[in-house]
């Protein structure tokens, strides 16, 4: 609920434009500093008082962090890349069309045209107990209010739950995993390259954050390879509202058919846990078999193994079984669609 | 840094919510300094000490001949009892600390596995202990504390009677087996109540199941941080007594259950633990025997 | 953002409140009451009392008031509460530190302005540079009020920070029409088709159509939907409004040729 409560409270603000001084900036302040790309997650948090850092890192003015590049086959997506500018690059739209299908799924077009494609994945949960400053696990106290028998939690994780049950709620992430991007982190000690997937941790491993980056650390660039460029893509993303909506879960995958068989295969999927999951056991199952309703529907099954619905989240167990088997075995357009 | 974490809870109230972490260090480091002074302290300043008291007392040849060679000291049961809640005291402490120290892991599982093996081998020891060992052989008691004094007296240079030697367990023995027995249950009771708050398939997930306020629950989480890290100092210690030589004898009857006649003679007093066939009725007159002065 | 906040939040912001009615206060905000208190008491307003807004009396100003008062008394006092230590001070020489004097280029004009580190866009407009053509609704880049343009992109400018924007080329509705007061074909589009109810929104929309018909100037109805799709309308008047923008459209279109 957004409270309007005038300007954010003061910070100090540094917009460096070298990759090498904001490095030198995260490293200065540490904990104390925010790192700031579009700010579309930030001033929410800011506004509401919730976060309340010493010094805002604005990356708008590193050039060198934006903007995307053919290099090695493939492409390189700089972090501060607006999801805009990734929907409508044509060799995305060309090659990669799973990832501009997923960012163009993404909030509003005035947010597409600030948010980037790192804020995009970077982002921290929707869970709304989280962000109204209540102290809960993910906020370093020792309760989730989002799981229990009174709570109201139907966008809230059915996989992969520990303690928190917030999700990912980022629709760039499953493409990227579908096209094993690669997702390039400067630490102080160098630079690291690592693949999507890993990118992202669950509250098992840290319960406080959303993916690898300590303080000091800044993700530059995410890397898509020549391998999955240009072959068969699924994106579907189900929300509430057709446009400006979080996802209550996306899936995407990206196959390669030969003779009528799946020979290769990636498929991901979000909104379903703390971190988008890959699900390399489906991809597994289904290799090497036709890509039809039945295979589709062996892998629906497969994929919500283990699966466990809170009190108002059942739903996206059913869901969750449907998009794999539509990512899987394609959809027939509805005749009113 | 303050010693506890405070929050704001969702009713505005500033409520505790565990303890800050940096107290781990403080444990393990004191745990680390008390062995390292007790290890100079040994080695340089009390084996004088420790000459005169293995003086004090000799055993009768009568009662060394009724001692077996090998005496038992502790059960099969008890033997096995103290491997499990080793191995599970162990594994919640690695569970618990790691992540803590940077090690990243999916912790919470093993936590509350290894806590309910300990939870349930505690309830185990306490049922056997009472009713199958000797109860009371645990308890400091006055022969205890009067040749604690003693051998207080001694070490700082007074004149004191030679201090006896031990029953079944020495004083310091004794003492930690208390201070286990109270972080250990504090431990367990805050942390058996804790389960409710993560998944398990005991109870349903319920952050409210008990009533309790979130002052009660934010206590309750401070208490079993700080049990935890003083269990962390405990073990420490424990581990080090375990290995240092001259008590390698008692950390080997825990494996193999007995000690040799001759660690029995030099160690214990036949009076306060007896042994061999007149054993059952001195252990009936456990408590009488208690009762001599030296 | 639109994962909707449970009723369970509401009772508790009521409590937190101290009793009093949170749509009054949401209301009394959206009106601009809380910016002009300085102006109007010239006291500064100390962090605490906006964050709870319970515990400050309600004032009773009207809107015109309001805005009159703002205009009226200048862009630096009426920001004057604002200006607050921050609490970690750069050093000038730092990589990156930022002044607060800063030049903008709004509707073509320079405009020199003493900025915060965390003002956004939408305060420097409204309440330093008196263009209040630009509404502010929700504050949360959720309803579109406040979009204006960036180098002809569309942006809520209630969540970029002014810092951001300096060196960039900044539009808002008072820039659209031509300098002999000729509406610009969107605008005129609006009015021929009367397409807004109580058009609190409009602005913003009129902003996010004429962004969107730069990079699209001949959209069907859905790809024009899909473009202002960022913008709500209160009134739920959406028909009208794309029946507006859709003439607005064709307006420009007809203006570019000739």
């Amino acid at each position: 609920m957004a409270v309007i409560r005038d300007v954010m409270p003061a910070f100090e603000l540094f917009q460096p434009a070298t990759i090498d001084d904001t490095m030198r900036l995260l490293g200065q302040y540490r904990e104390d500093a925010w790192v700031m790309a579009g700010g579309l997650d930030t001033f929410d948090w800011l506004k509401d008082r919730i976060k309340r850092p010493k010094v805002v890192v604005d990356l708008s003015q590193v050039k060198e962090l934006s903007g995307i590049r053919e290099a090695g086959g493939g492409l390189e997506i700089g972090a501060t890349t607006t999801l805009t500018e990734v929907v409508r690059h044509p060799i995305v739209r060309e090659k990669y069309s799973i990832l501009s299908t997923g960012a163009e799924a993404a909030a509003s077009p005035q947010i597409r045209n600030q948010g980037t494609i790192g804020g995009n994945v970077s982002q921290d949960t929707r869970c709304w107990y989280y962000r109204a400053g209540w102290p809960c696990y993910r906020a370093g106290g020792n309760t989730c209010f989002a799981d229990t028998p009174t709570a109201i939690n139907r966008e809230h994780a059915i996989l992969g739950a520990d303690r928190c049950v917030a999700v990912n709620p980022s629709d760039s992430a499953p493409a990227l995993i579908a096209l094993d991007a690669k997702f390039v982190v400067r630490t102080p000690k160098g630079e690291r390259v690592v693949d999507a997937e890993d990118y992202f941790i669950g509250p098992g491993t840290d319960i406080t954050r959303m993916n690898i980056l300590r303080p000091g650390d800044l993700l530059t660039a995410i890397r898509l390879p020549a391998d999955w460029a240009g072959t068969k893509f699924y994106f579907e993303k189900v929300r509430d509202r057709n446009v400006w909506d979080f996802p209550l879960m996306n899936v995407a995958s990206a196959m390669v058919i030969t003779d009528g068989k799946i020979e290769r295969i990636r498929l991901a999927l979000n909104a379903a846990a703390a971190r988008p999951l890959r699900l390399a056991a489906v991809e597994d199952a289904v290799r090497g078999k036709e890509p039809n309703a039945a295979t589709g529907e062996m892998a629906g099954r497969l994929a919500v193994q283990g699966a466990r619905a809170l009190r108002f989240n059942a739903y996206k167990i059913p869901l969750m079984r449907n998009l794999v088997k539509r990512a899987i075995g394609g959809v027939e357009k509805a005749a009113w669609a | 840094m303050g010693l506890i974490e405070w929050a704001t809870s969702p009713w505005g109230r500033e409520v505790p919510i565990h303890i800050a972490f940096g107290l781990l260090w403080v444990s393990a480091i004191g745990g680390l300094l008390f062995l390292v002074v007790h290890a100079i302290y040994v080695g340089y300043w009390a084996k004088s000490a420790e000459a005169h008291a293995g003086e004090a007392v000799g055993a009768s040849s009568g009662i060394a001949a009724r001692v077996p060679e090998r005496v038992a000291r502790h059960s099969f049961g008890a033997r096995l009892f103290h491997a499990v809640m080793a191995l599970a005291m162990f594994a919640l402490l690695f569970t618990a600390f790691l992540p803590k120290v940077g090690v990243r892991f999916a912790w919470v599982t093993y936590h509350w596995i290894a806590g309910v093996v300990l939870t349930i081998s505690v309830i185990y020891h306490l049922f056997h202990a009472t009713f199958w060992l000797d109860f009371w052989s645990i308890w400091p008691d006055r022969v205890d504390i009067e040749d604690a004094a003693r051998r207080f007296r001694r070490a700082v240079g007074q004149a004191a009677p030679a201090p006896r030697k031990f029953a079944k367990y020495p004083l310091e023995n004794k003492l930690y087996h208390l201070a286990i027995l109270c972080a250990g249950l504090a431990v367990i009771g805050t942390g058996v109540l804790m389960m409710s708050r993560v998944r398990t398939p005991f109870l349903a997930r319920d952050p409210y199941l008990f009533g309790f306020s979130d002052t009660t629950w934010g206590w309750m989480y401070v208490l079993h941080g700080l049990t935890g890290i003083a269990l962390v100092a405990l073990i420490i210690a424990h581990v080090y007594f375990a290995l240092r030589p001259e008590k390698l004898f008692i950390t080997n009857s825990m494996i193999f259950g007995s000690i040799s006649r001759e660690k029995y003679l030099e160690h214990h007093d036949p009076e306060r633990w007896p042994v061999g066939e007149r054993a059952p009725e001195a252990g009936a007159a456990g408590s009488k025997s208690r009762e001599v002065p030296a | 953002m639109s994962h909707r906040f449970p009723q369970v939040i509401v009772t508790f912001r009521q409590l937190n409140g101290g009793g009093s009615d949170p749509i009054a206060i949401d209301t009394r905000q959206r009106m601009g009451v809380y910016p002009s208190k300085s102006i109007c008491g010239g006291l500064p307003m100390a962090d605490h009392d906006i964050a709870n807004p319970g515990t400050s009396a309600p004032l009773l100003v009207s809107r015109r008031d309001v805005i009159k008062g703002v205009i009226a008394a200048g862009a630096v006092s009426s920001a004057s509460y604002l200006f607050r230590a921050s609490t970690v001070w750069a050093q000038t020489s730092a990589p990156g530190a930022v002044e607060r004097l800063v030049t903008l280029t709004v509707n073509g004009q320079q405009r020199r302005v003493d900025v915060m580190k965390q003002e956004t866009l939408q305060t420097t407009l409204r309440y330093k540079l008196g263009l209040t053509g630009t509404k502010l609704g929700c504050d949360r880049s959720e309803c579109g009020a406040c979009t204006v343009l960036i180098d002809d992109v569309p942006h809520y400018s209630c969540s970029i920070l002014t810092h951001t924007v300096r060196g960039k080329n900044i539009v808002t509705i008072e820039g659209l029409a031509s300098a002999d007061g000729k509406l610009h074909p969107v605008q005129q589009g609006v009015i021929d088709e009367q397409g807004f109810q109580c058009a609190f929104c409009m602005s913003g929309f009129v902003m996010a159509a004429v962004g969107y018909l730069k990079t699209n100037p001949n959209p069907t109805r859905a790809e024009l939907a899909h473009g202002i799709s960022g913008n709500l309308c209160r009134c739920q008047d959406y028909d009208k409004i794309l029946n507006a923008m859709m003439r607005g459209a064709e307006n420009l279109r007809r203006a570019n040729r000739v």
